[in-house]
This record gives structure tokens, C-alpha cells and sequence, in this order.
């Protein structure tokens, strides 16, 4: 009974999808708007095909999911140990917080024009950029779940003679890991946003961005649209393929968080 | 009187500790002064903007982008959501669509649209909405999809009409993901709202104020650009969204603090 539901709410899905997908073509070929900005189907997948076999468009995908995954690496080292001490240390929560609550609200892409003239056009402005974007989510979740961790379970490890070293490492850190990923989740948005505008600004040499921008001064509209689904696919797996199934391996595992079914 | 004191010493020491490292570095002579100014320049160059009016222009040109294109994204997201959470057929049809575009980042279409709508305001508002809109459908589809059937089933057998039906209950009872939402549409939009108006080269705005003075130098007058960005966000984050959050928590009871 519930197998039959599924496949028959994807059978639908993909109608809907082929649906919409024939009213572009037919709108597309109306004639309504020159071909040139908006392309048919078979140009964008032949222009796909394309620039996938020769080497055009995995290479930029890789220099713009390089860029965001240094950017989140690079969050992490600065945002993990920054929301610990926040959570653990009052003294370091007065310090931090105000100076997280005034920065975290500026969009990063404000900084970029500021970044370009400091670092100048190419790959620190692009990667700091995403840092930005990506750290407060980080730092933010962090502080929340060191926070959230069950006062009991300190005090019962601390009675059981747990040291400041064990606590920290079997108590405070595995219980914070379930905000600690969404942090890390959030931030992989924002970053993947980030790095987009970071590339249109601050112009690299390879990445989507660049690609679609680029791609603009030429009318070349089938790059645009294929760079532009690329991006959507990366975006889609790590949300729905990277981040589920670190879930599932660590905190569902642990039976920290019931795992929604899908 | 002295706790207050103290307390207002706590917390502006960060920020005095963090200007006095700006300023050290200011004048220690790292970076020529045009590119890293100290803290007075840029403060002298804040009043100056802020006297002359062009920093209010700026804001004026930026809030209102913001508002119009955060409007559209609600009108569209809410009436899709509701729509797609009320009929099957408009379920099937919009939701792949929707799932696989809403992970795409809104700026990334900004190149598309100077194509299609040109420069200027009217594209930038598009973006912002089309870029915020999928956060509100998505949730408000969620939103009708979560109101209990038995209480369909309660008004139905008590006699409510269509009509009364999707006032009276489907609405109020979506209403706390509708309004989660707008407040994640609304930060969606003054997030990317900066950047598509460095690109869309708006007449004016604070991300355009930005990118012009980045032209001529003027790291002054791009540091008090997003010190005004910044001070917005903090207003629109306690004022708006922290607002529109307690109203869903305490009105209905259904989200915990």
C-alpha cells in the first residue's frame, strides 16, 4: 500500500516536471522572444552535452564547489572552537556575542567591493567571501548546542570523575553535534550563495559564476541555463544526498534525532 | 546606576578592544591609508553622508527594493502554497519544479533577468522576489498540508461551507508556517538584495553606494555603507523578524521559545 503511494506520487511528479517542461519548450519556440534569450530545451541539453564533454563545465563546477568547500572548512576551524568557548566560558560569550550579533547580519556580498580592494580581484576575495557567509551560522549553532547540552549529563560525568579534557570530548561535543551539523548545513547555503555572487564581482578565473556572467556579455543564453541547472544539481545532492546521510550516519545513528522519513 | 555602567562597559569592550586593533593597524602604515582609513576618517565621512541626505536616499532606495520585492514574494509564495497545498493537481504539477529550483541561489539568475528585463529597478525587484518566493511557497504548502483532517472533518460535519472553510480553518491553522515563511523570505531577500544591486546598477541604493565608491577609492564611504547595512539588518532582525516569530509563538502556542 505505502509503495504504491510512493510510486504513484513520482509517476506524478515526473508529469509535472515533463508538464512544465514542454510549456518552456512551446514558449520557447513561439517565437514570442528571440531564441537567443530564451533557448529551447534541445539547445540548452545539446549546449549541456556540450560543454560537459569537453571538460568546460565540470571544471567550473569544481572550482566553485572547491571554493565553497575550503570557505566551509575554513567556517568551521574558526566558527567550531569560537562557539565552544562561547558556550562553555561566560566570560568569552560577553565578548563574542555582541561582536557576532553586529556582524552577522550584514550580507557577506557587501564586503566584496571592500575585499577587492584589499585583496584585489580572484580567489582570496572569492574564498573570503564565503568564509564570511559561512562562519556565523556556524559560531551561532555552535554556541546553541553547547548550550543545549543536558546540564545532567556534565554533572553525572563530572561525578563519575570525567576531567575537563574527557568531558569536553565525550559529553560536551558529541552532545552538541546535532546543532553542530545543522550550523554546518546552514552555512553550506549561505556559502553556496556566497560563492555565486563572490564570482560575479570579484571574478575569478574559473567557476559557474563566472560562467554565467560571462556567458551574459555573449547572449550566450544555453550556457547560462545549463551552468544554472549545474548549480541547482550540486546545490540539491549536498542538501539532499551530503547532509542526510552524515545525519543518518552520526546523530540518527546515536538516536539523537528521530530521522524524518522521506 | 553602577551595574548599568558596568554592564554597558561589557558590552562595548569588544568593540573597543576590536577598534583599537583597526586603528593600530590603520596607523601603523600596513596599507596606504586610502585603502584601510582609520576609524575617524570613516566616522567623519558617515556625518558628512548623513548630513548631505545621501546616505537617506540611499536607504530610501534600498528599504524600498526591499519592501516591494519582499511583496511579491509573499503574494506569489502564499497564494502558490496554498494552492498547491489545497489541489492535487497543482501539487504535482509545481512542486518538482519548485524543490529543484529552490536550492538554486536567487542571484544566480541575476545575469538571466539583465537579459530578459534589462537593468535598473524593476529587474532588481523581480530577482529579490523571485529569489525569496520559494522559501514562502514551500512552507506555506507545508503549512496547509499540516491543519489536522479532523478538524476539516469537525467544521465539515458542523456545517461550514468551502468558503468558511478556508477562512475559518485552513487558514489560521497554516498560519504559523506561513508566517516562519515570510520572516525566512524576508532575510532571504535583504541578504541577496545588496549584491543584485551592485549588479543591476539601480540609481540608487547602499549596495549600488558600495560599488561606485569601490570606483573611486573611497574605502570611507564603503565602510559607512555597511555600517548603515549592518545597523539595518540588526533593525530588521529585533524589529521584524524576532516580532513576527513571538507573534506565531504566543499567539498560537505551537513553536516553543
Amino acid at each position: 500500500m505505502k509503495t504504491t503511494f510512493a510510486w504513484q506520487s513520482l509517476w506524478r511528479g515526473a508529469a509535472g516536471f515533463a508538464f512544465l517542461l514542454v510549456l518552456w519548450e512551446v514558449f520557447a519556440r513561439s517565437g514570442l522572444f528571440t531564441q537567443a534569450i530564451t533557448p529551447p530545451l534541445t539547445s540548452i541539453a545539446k549546449t549541456a552535452w556540450e560543454i560537459t564533454l569537453n571538460g568546460t563545465l565540470p571544471k567550473n563546477a569544481a572550482f566553485t564547489l572547491g571554493r565553497v568547500l575550503l570557505g566551509l572548512f575554513l567556517a568551521c576551524l574558526i566558527g567550531i572552537p569560537i562557539g565552544m568557548l562561547m558556550g562553555r566560558i561566560r566570560a568569552m560569550e560577553r565578548f563574542f556575542l555582541p561582536l557576532v550579533s553586529v556582524l552577522m547580519p550584514i550580507p557577506s556580498l557587501a564586503w566584496v567591493p571592500l575585499f577587492i580592494l584589499w585583496f584585489g580581484i580572484g580567489e582570496v576575495s572569492t574564498t573570503l567571501v564565503v568564509t564570511y557567509a559561512a562562519t556565523f551560522p556556524v559560531i551561532y549553532n555552535v554556541w546553541t548546542g553547547v548550550r543545549a547540552v543536558n546540564p545532567l549529563w556534565v554533572r553525572a560525568a563530572a561525578v563519575m570523575g570525567a576531567g575537563q579534557r574527557q568531558l569536553f570530548r565525550k559529553v560536551v561535543l558529541p552532545g552538541a553535534f546535532p546543532y553542530v551539523l545543522i550550523g554546518v548545513r546552514l552555512a553550506f547555503g549561505r556559502a553556496w550563495i556566497a560563492v555565486i555572487g563572490g564570482e560575479f564581482l570579484a571574478s575569478p578565473v574559473w567557476g559557474l559564476g563566472r560562467v554565467i556572467f560571462d556567458a551574459k556579455e555573449f547572449l550566450n543564453s544555453e550556457v547560462m541555463m545549463a551552468s544554472l541547472i549545474a548549480i541547482g544539481a550540486i546545490g540539491l545532492v549536498f542538501e539532499r544526498v551530503v547532509f542526510q546521510v552524515l545525519e543518518q550516519r552520526t546523530v540518527a545513528r546515536w538516536g539523537m534525532v528521530a530521522m524524518a522519513r522521506r | 546606576m553602577r551595574k548599568f555602567a558596568g554592564e554597558a562597559l561589557a558590552l562595548s569592550a569588544p568593540f573597543l578592544l576590536l577598534a583599537a586593533v583597526w586603528e593600530a593597524v590603520a596607523r601603523g602604515g600596513f596599507f596606504p591609508s586610502k585603502l584601510f582609513p582609520p576609524l575617524e576618517t570613516v566616522f567623519v565621512t558617515l556625518v558628512r553622508l548623513l548630513v548631505s541626505g545621501i546616505i537617506w536616499a540611499n536607504t530610501e532606495g534600498t528599504l524600498l527594493r526591499l519592501a516591494l520585492g519582499f511583496l511579491l514574494a509573499a503574494v506569489v509564495g502564499v497564494v502558490l502554497g496554498i494552492l498547491m497545498g489545497r489541489f492535487r493537481v497543482v501539487e504535482d504539477v509545481l512542486l518538482p519544479a519548485v524543490s529543484f529550483a529552490y536550492p538554486i541561489p536567487g542571484l544566480a539568475y541575476a545575469p538571466l533577468f539583465m537579459l530578459w528585463f534589462g537593468l535598473g529597478d524593476m529587474p532588481t525587484i523581480l530577482l529579490v522576489g523571485a529569489a525569496s518566493c520559494f522559501i514562502v511557497i514551500l512552507n506555506t504548502w507545508k503549512g496547509v498540508k499540516a491543519v489536522k483532517p479532523i478538524w476539516l472533518r469537525a467544521a465539515e460535519v458542523m456545517g461550514a461551507g468551502e468558503r468558511q472553510m478556508f477562512w475559518k480553518v485552513m487558514v489560521p491553522g497554516a498560519l504559523p508556517y506561513i508566517l516562519t515563511g515570510l520572516r525566512l523570505g524576508l532575510a532571504q531577500a535583504w541578504r541577496i538584495l545588496i549584491a543584485v544591486e551592485m549588479l543591476m546598477s539601480v540609481e540608487r541604493g547602499l549596495g549600488w553606494m558600495i560599488f561606485g565608491a569601490q570606483q573611486f577609492l573611497e574605502t570611507d564611504v564603503m565602510l559607512s555603507g555597511i555600517v548603515v547595512i549592518g545597523l539595518m539588518g540588526i533593525l530588521l532582525e529585533k524589529q521584524v523578524f524576532e516580532r513576527l516569530e513571538r507573534y506565531t509563538v504566543v499567539r498560537w502556542g505551537m513553536l516553543t521559545a
